[in-house]
C-alpha cells in the first residue's frame, strides 16, 4: 500500500484551451517545491500524484506543497488495487489510530468513481465502507453533517487512492504563469505580503531595495534579505537588487523643500526600481502601500508618486487595514522578521511635517532643483544583486 | 579601530586567554574525578575560587561558579524565593539589566509575589531616604544593581544595605555587580548575594559567580552533580574559571591606576564633546559616574544613525545595552529617570576599558563632530 500525495488544483481547472500550460507550470512547481525529496511527480485528469516519498518525509512535502500556489488543496491517500478488499483494508488502516483517540469518533465516507467499470457505485460503496467501519471500531459513529473525519475513496482509471481530510494550499496560480514584476521591498510589515499576493497571482518577482549605507546597519540589510527569503518560499527564486540611496537622499535634503522630501525620495525610488524593471524584463512595479496608511500614502501623495513612472504600479494592500496586513504577514511567516528594530532609509531623516496632500506640478518642479539623473545612473551601477531562493 | 562599547564586553587579554586554552589542551582533568592529575585541577580552582573571595573580602566557599551575569542574577532571584514560604515581596528597581527586571517580573507571577519599584534619582541612583517608601519588614527579596549598565550610576550599597536591615531584617539583599565589580571598590562587600561576569574584565565569555554570603537563605541553581556546594551542578568550567583568574589577578595588581585611566579617557572624550552644541550627559556626573561609562544625548539625531555613521569611520559605540539593542520601543532606562524624546532618541552611550588612550578619545570627538554637523543638517525641520 504505497502512500502518495493528491493534489487539487486551484483556479487552473477553470482554463479553457490553455488548461495544459497552466498544469504543466503547476507540476513543474511542484517539482522544484519538492527538489530535496526527489519524488515522481505525475498529473492525470485534473489531479497531480506526488509518489516515492519517504513515510517520514511526507508532514515536510504536505508544508512545501501548501506553498505552492496553484494547488487548491492536498490529501495524503493510500493508492491501492482496485479491489474491494485492498480499498476496505486502506480505509481501515487510515481509519484506526482516529477511531482509538478521538473525542469525537464522527465519521462520513464519500465516494467518486471515475472509473465506471468498477462494480459497485458510488452510493454502494459509501454504504458498504461505513457499514465495515463501524463494525471494525465500534466506538465510531456516523455524523453526515458534521463528521470529523471524512473517509474518501476515489475510484480512478489505474488505481484506488483512499484518505481521510484534505490540507488546504494557498491557492491562486503557479508562479511564472503571469509574467514578472519588481517589489520594492522596504523591510517593513507590509511589502513583503504585497509580494506575496502578487506571486499568487502567477507572477514571478525580483526585488529592489534601498539602503543609506552608512547610517542604517548590516542588520537592516541582512533583514531585508530574510525577508525575501521568506517570500521566495513562495514566489520562487527572487533577484533581490540592493540600491545605495544616501547620496540621493542626502541631495534631497540639502537641496529640496524640507515637507516634501519624504515624497521626492518615494518618486525617486520608483524611477531606480521602474529603471531595473525594465532592464530586467518585468512588466509591473509592486508596492505595499495602503491608502491613508502614513502621510506619504494619502491618495494624493500615491497619485504623486505615481507620476514618477509609466509602468503600471500594482498595490495589492491598498484596501487592507494596519490589522489585515498584520494578519496576513504571520500566516505568511514574515511578521516576526519584519518587526525587527532596525532603522531603514526612510526613518534614517524624517521631516516632522512632511506634507500629506501634495501636488503633482509642485513635487515636479521640486524634483527639477537638482539634476537627478546622474546620480539614478550611479545608484543603479553600483547596485549589488543577490539570487535569493 | 577605537573600541568604546566596553559595557557590551571586552576584549580578553593575551594571557588569560592562554590560561584558559592551557587548562582545555593539557590541564583539561575533570576536576570531581578521583585520580591525581584531576587533584591538580581542582587544586587551581580552589586557589582562584579564594583569589576571587578576597576580592570581595568573602570566603571562598561563598562563591559560586556560574556561566556568568545572567544566570547569576536567575539563580538569585529564583534561588531566594525558592527557599521562602508564605507571601512574598520584592523591592527593586526599574532600570536593572533585563536578567533582574525580566527575571522578577516572571518570579513575581510564578511565586504570585508582590513588586515595587525603589524611587530613583535623576542620576540614576536609588534615592535612599525614600527607600523606606518601599522597605517593609515583610519584604522578601531585595534586587538593587551596584553600577547601571547605561548610565554608570553607583549605588552606596553599604547605606542601601544598612536600610533594608533596619527595615526589612527578613529580607535576602542582591546586587547585580556585572558592571561594578573591580571597576569601584567592592572590598567588603555589605551584600547577600552579588553578581559577577568575567567577560566584561577582560577575562572569556560564559563565566562568572554568584557570591552567596554564608548563612543566608539560598535554595541555589541548577541540580545534577552536586558541584559548587550542590548550589550549581555542572561539569566545573575550569577554562573560564582559569582565565577569569588570570584577567582578575591582572586587574586588581594594576586596578588603582586602570581605573585613572579609564576616568581620564571619559572626562577627555567628555571635555571634547560637551564644547559642541546640544550635547547633554545623562546619568551622574563625570566624578560620581562609574570610570568606564559615559551616556551623552546628541540633540537633533538619532543615535542609532549617529552610532552606524561612526562604525563606518572605526568608532563603536553602542545606543543602550546591547542586551536591549534588538529589543523593540522606548529605552526603559532612560525612560525611568526622565530622559525621554529628543534627549532619548539622541543618547549614545560610550564605555571603556584601561587601554583605551586619550588620543582614541581626541579622535573619536573629532569623528563625532564631524558626522553631527553632516547629520544635524537632515534633522527634524
Amino acid at each position: 500500500m504505497d502512500r502518495v500525495i493528491l493534489i487539487r488544483y486551484a483556479e487552473i481547472h477553470l482554463k479553457g484551451l490553455n488548461r495544459p500550460f497552466f498544469e504543466r507550470l503547476l507540476a513543474d512547481r511542484i517539482k522544484q517545491a519538492l527538489n530535496p525529496v526527489h519524488a515522481a511527480v505525475e498529473r492525470e485528469q485534473g489531479r497531480i500524484f506526488v509518489y516515492g516519498i519517504p513515510e517520514e518525509r511526507i508532514p515536510e512535502c504536505v508544508d512545501r506543497l501548501c506553498r505552492v500556489f496553484g494547488i487548491h488543496s492536498v490529501s495524503v491517500a493510500r493508492c491501492v488495487e482496485k479491489d474491494w478488499d485492498a480499498i476496505r483494508e486502506a480505509a481501515l488502516t487510515e481509519t484506526r489510530s482516529f477511531a482509538q483517540t478521538a473525542e469525537n469518533p464522527t465519521f462520513k465516507c464519500f465516494a467518486r468513481r471515475s472509473d465506471k467499470r468498477f462494480p459497485m457505485t458510488s452510493e454502494e460503496i459509501c454504504r458498504e465502507l461505513g457499514h465495515e467501519l463501524l463494525e471494525a471500531y465500534p466506538n465510531l459513529k456516523v455524523d453526515v453533517h458534521h463528521p470529523a473525519l471524512p473517509v474518501t475513496v476515489e475510484i480512478r482509471q489505474n488505481s484506488a487512492f483512499v484518505y481521510t481530510g484534505e490540507v488546504l494550499g494557498a491557492g491562486g496560480m503557479p508562479v511564472g504563469s503571469n509574467g514578472k514584476a519588481t517589489l520594492l521591498i522596504s523591510g517593513g510589515i507590509d511589502s513583503p505580503v504585497a509580494g506575496y499576493m502578487i506571486a499568487k497571482r502567477g507572477v514571478m518577482l525580483d526585488a529592489v531595495h534601498f539602503y543609506s549605507y552608512p547610517y542604517t546597519s548590516e542588520r537592516a540589510r541582512d533583514k531585508v534579505v530574510e525577508l525575501t527569503k521568506l517570500v521566495s518560499r513562495y514566489a520562487g527564486r527572487i533577484n533581490l537588487y540592493l540600491v545605495p540611496f544616501t547620496d540621493i537622499q542626502m541631495t534631497i535634503y540639502d537641496k529640496c523643500p524640507s515637507t516634501e522630501t519624504t515624497v521626492l525620495m518615494r518618486r525617486l525610488m520608483m524611477k531606480i526600481a521602474e529603471r531595473i524593471a525594465k532592464e530586467t524584463g518585468s512588466q509591473a512595479l509592486i508596492t505595499g502601500e495602503s491608502i491613508g496608511q502614513v502621510a506619504s500614502q494619502t491618495i494624493e501623495s500615491l497619485c504623486v508618486t505615481d507620476d514618477a513612472v509609466s509602468m503600471p504600479v500594482f498595490r495589492p494592500l491598498i484596501g487592507f487595514d494596519k490589522e489585515e496586513i498584520i494578519d496576513k504577514a504571520q500566516k505568511i511567516g514574515t511578521f516576526e522578521t519584519s518587526i525587527l528594530p532596525y532603522e531603514d532609509c526612510c526613518t534614517v531623516f524624517v521631516p516632522k511635517h512632511p506634507v500629506t496632500k501634495p501636488k503633482v506640478d509642485k513635487l515636479r518642479e521640486s524634483e527639477a532643483l537638482v539634476d537627478f539623473e546622474p546620480m539614478i545612473q550611479k545608484a543603479i551601477s553600483e547596485a549589488e544583486c543577490m539570487h535569493i531562493g | 579601530m577605537i573600541y568604546f562599547d566596553n559595557s557590551a564586553t571586552t576584549q580578553t587579554i593575551p594571557e588569560a586567554a592562554e590560561r584558559a586554552c592551557l587548562s582545555m589542551t593539557q590541564g583539561y582533568y575533570n576536576p570531581a574525578a578521583a585520580y591525581g592529575a584531576a587533584f591538580a585541577v581542582e587544586k587551581s580552582v580552589t586557589e582562584a575560587r579564594s583569589f576571587a573571595a578576597s576580592l570581595l573580602g568573602a570566603n571562598a566557599s561563598e562563591i559560586i561558579y556560574t556561566s556568568g551575569g545572567t544566570e547569576s542574577n536567575n539563580a538569585a532571584i529564583f534561588g531566594t524565593l525558592r527557599s521562602m514560604h508564605g507571601n512574598k515581596k520584592i523591592v527593586t528597581t526599574a532600570i536593572e539589566h533585563p536578567s533582574v527586571f525580566e527575571t522578577v517580573n516572571a518570579a513575581a507571577k510564578m511565586f504570585d509575589a508582590e513588586v515595587l519599584y525603589a524611587p530613583l534619582c535623576p542620576d540614576g541612583t536609588v534615592d535612599i531616604d525614600r527607600l523606606s517608601e518601599v522597605l517593609t519588614p515583610e519584604t522578601s527579596l531585595v534586587s538593587i544593581m551596584h553600577v547601571n549598565n547605561e548610565l554608570g550610576s553607583v549605588n552606596d550599597l553599604d547605606r542601601i544595605a544598612a536600610k533594608v536591615r533596619a527595615l526589612s531584617p527578613n529580607a535576602v539583599l542582591h546586587s547585580d555587580g556585572v558592571q561594578a565589580f573591580m571597576k569601584v571598590r567592592t572590598k567588603k562587600i555589605p551584600v547577600d548575594l552579588y553578581s559577577v561576569s568575567a567577560h566584561k574584565l577582560h577575562a572569556p565569555k560564559g563565566i562568572g559567580f554568584l557570591y552567596v554570603r554564608n548563612g543566608v537563605r539560598f535554595a541555589g541553581g541548577q541540580i545534577g552533580g552536586g558541584q559548587e556546594r550542590n548550589l550549581r551542578s555542572g561539569t566545573t568550567n575550569v577554562p573560564g574559571i582559569l582565565g577569569f583568574d588570570t584577567a582578575l589577578h591582572a586587574y586588581s595588581e594594576k586596578e588603582a591606576s586602570w581605573h585613572v585611566q579609564m576616568q581620564r579617557v571619559k572626562t577627555r572624550l567628555y571635555r571634547n564633546l560637551s564644547a559642541l552644541p546640544d550635547v547633554l550627559l545623562n546619568g551622574p556626573s563625570l566624578e560620581d559616574g562609574a570610570p568606564h561609562i559615559l551616556n551623552l544625548s546628541f540633540l537633533g539625531v538619532r543615535g542609532e544613525v549617529l552610532m552606524h555613521a561612526l562604525e563606518r569611520y572605526g568608532v563603536l559605540v553602542s545606543t543602550g545595552s546591547a542586551c536591549s539593542a534588538k529589543k523593540l520601543g522606548k529605552n526603559r532606562i532612560l525612560n525611568a529617570v526622565g530622559i525621554t524624546g529628543a534627549r532619548q532618541e539622541g543618547a549614545i552611550r560610550f564605555s571603556f576599558s584601561p587601554f583605551n588612550t586619550e588620543e582614541e578619545a581626541d579622535s573619536a570627538a573629532g569623528v563625532i563632530e564631524t558626522q553631527l554637523r553632516i547629520l544635524r543638517k537632515y534633522k527634524r525641520r
